[in-house]
């Protein structure tokens, strides 16, 4: 780079601080107008560091997790509020809260868009085997950008006839999770446009993840090797 | 797929592909050099990750872990022992603390630097890959020297870390640094700001915030659509609360904010706060400790479930570990970040030219060993 581009962005840099950002957009060149740019970010970056930030940054944080704490009792007492009848609140503790699956698509939508919830993202579903003779559920753990607080949801199900409805309209990202989950589990995501095998083959048997899966002996013609059971 | 209207025609882009990282095929519906729709089709790479941990005891999950995200396993390692320690309340000498910093923070500048590399690659540059290649190759020394391995460590245990630092360890990092800092303003000269690459990258594949929070995408894609969200700094583990660093995000500097280049900008600043934090955490590293003083003699946990989130170098990396007393977790989850990341590739895509597609992908850093587990 030459002293003359150099000597430019500088001055166009200098303007801008003072508030002429005209100065830097009427560079022509498109990579001399990115690095003023950049400059200019990097000079205003260094303004803000000089003042003390660090002993509020720590006392912000503190009060954060406080806020985390109080909230995720407060979302498990207005979800009871808000719809009594599809939460089963023997089931509830502090961490989590248990619903039934009937209303689940109500529940994400408020959950989602309720200015005291807004729970934006969907972090994991994962499927849960509750044992060979008993059920099977889903859990949902949420969390939310603007509160930062989090929460998981549980949903049972039973093994014969899994049937959940799926959330994948609220939170793009249910989509492939919840196709995971129905590979694994063989649970069924009620509504899903395209509920089929993501990580297994389309023509595999069974539902692996459960605890009463049976491998396949060939696929093929090619013979699956068995789990090895308690490896020493 | 269904019916292919006239125009369009279907393309496989893989399995075997360059640009796809790994083993990754995708259903390109074409109209012209128009891109209309992606499927992409993975599984290729699947081992059975969750299916094989529960037939394992908790330390024997830590290998597996390594080879889900190959690219940066001390990370994945690094998020295993954390939601464990937690389940099991252990708390952890300061000096493993700080070598797993250390480790975490050199295992994500190698992993950033081979995803930069590989970008370059994929948009047509060649020579800023063997440059970043070149200097990767001092990061895996270092972990050669410490553990043996250089791509799979398996090296943070429960409770500890399986070797103590090596003699001259400090020093070989500190020489590392002081080589690395002014390395990256020749990446930046190289590749960065070059016009060709700027033309590729600028403006294309613009992943808005709301878009991407809806897709559970997650850490230096997040943060390249100006999201300031990083679990270090936002929800901080193990010592992160300790150490002083910044959170670069994308700010349209060249083209549109959330942009390809966004995205790889990003990396390339995050690269220059690993560096600060390295320095910070060399200079507080406990000369004293034993490594091993607080390894479990049974690990056991107590029943129970846990959802513990880390940072890992593509994003938010979580275990979701439920015990139910024995020595076998009754069932371990990993959500990983590239998995998310991959699922947003056809809003983003759609409208793009072909050629596009590889740029998009690539900005996206996926590892496909972390997509199919």
């Amino acid at each position: 780079m030459t002293d003359n581009l150099e000597q430019l962005i500088k001055e166009a840099v200098e303007k801008a601080l003072e508030g002429d950002m005209d100065a830097i957009n009427n560079i022509e060149d498109r990579v001399t107008r990115s690095k003023a740019k950049a400059a200019l970010v990097k000079a205003k970056r260094e303004a803000a560091k000089e003042k003390p930030e660090v002993s509020s940054d720590e006392s912000d944080s503190n009060q954060d997790s406080a806020k985390i704490k109080t909230s995720n009792e407060n979302i498990a007492e207005l979800i009871i509020q808000q719809f009594p009848e599809d939460i089963n609140k023997d089931l509830c503790s502090e961490g989590h809260i248990q619903i039934h699956p009937k209303n689940w698509m109500a529940i994400a939508k408020y959950l989602r868009d309720d200015p005291a919830c807004l729970f934006d993202s969907l972090q994991c579903i994962t499927g849960v085997d509750l044992g060979e003779e008993s059920d099977l559920e889903v859990r949902y753990n949420l969390h939310s950008m603007t509160h930062l607080h989090a929460i998981e949801v549980r949903i049972t199900c039973s093994r014969n006839n899994a049937k959940v409805p799926s959330v994948e309209s609220i939170w793009r990202i249910g989509d492939w999770f919840e196709r995971e989950t129905y590979d694994m589990y063989g649970i069924e995501f009620d509504g899903h446009r395209d509920l089929s095998r993501i990580l297994l083959p389309e023509d595999w048997e069974g539902w692996p993840l459960r605890k009463d899966y049976d491998v396949q002996e060939t696929y093929h013609g090619i013979v699956v090797p068995k789990v090895k059971e308690g490896w020493e | 797929m269904g019916i292919v209207k006239g125009d369009q025609m279907i393309l496989n882009m893989g399995p075997q592909h360059p640009s796809t990282h790994g083993v990754l095929r995708l259903k390109i519906s074409t109209d012209g050099e128009i891109v209309s729709n992606i499927e992409p089709v993975i599984g290729y790479l699947h081992r059975c990750f969750e299916k094989h941990c529960e037939n394992c005891t908790y330390e024997q999950v830590i290998p597996f872990t390594d080879r889900c995200d190959y690219i940066a396993s001390m990370n994945n390692n690094f998020g295993y022992v954390v939601a464990m320690e937690k389940l099991m309340e252990i708390k952890v000498p300061d000096r493993v603390e700080y070598i797993r910093v250390i480790m975490a923070e050199l295992n994500r500048i190698a992993s950033h630097l081979l995803a930069l590399g590989v970008y370059g690659l994929d948009v047509g540059a060649f020579t800023p890959f063997l440059y970043m290649f070149r200097d990767r190759e001092r990061i895996l020394d270092i972990f050669e020297l410490t553990c043996g391995a250089r791509l799979l460590y398996n090296y943070m245990w429960v409770g500890g870390v399986s070797h103590d630092l090596p003699v001259g360890f400090v020093e070989t990092v500190y020489g590392f640094l002081d080589y690395f800092e002014p390395k990256l303003k020749e990446y930046n000269e190289i590749l960065t700001y070059n016009k060709i690459f700027i033309e590729r990258t600028a403006d294309v594949g613009v992943l808005p915030p709301e878009v991407a929070i809806s897709y559970g995408v997650s850490g230096p894609n997040l943060r390249g659509s100006g999201v300031k969200w990083d679990l270090r700094k936002d929800e901080p583990y193990s010592i992160y609360e300790r150490f002083d660093f910044d959170v670069p995000v994308g700010e349209g500097t060249i083209g549109t904010t959330g942009d390809c280049w966004d995205r790889f900008y990003v990396r390339m600043l995050e690269m220059t706060e690993s560096a600060k934090i390295l320095r910070q955490a060399l200079k507080d590293l406990p000369q004293d400790g034993d490594v091993h003083q607080a390894l479990p003699k049974k690990i056991r946990p107590p029943k129970g479930s846990i959802y513990q989130r880390t940072e890992s170098p593509r994003g938010d990396l979580a275990y979701y570990i439920i015990s139910d007393g024995s020595p076998q977790p009754y069932r371990l989850k990993m959500r990983s970040p590239a998995f998310t990341a991959l699922s947003v590739l056809n809003e983003i895509s759609r409208g793009w030219m072909l050629s596009d597609v590889i740029a998009i992908l690539g900005s996206l850093d996926i590892v496909l060993g972390e997509i199919d587990r």
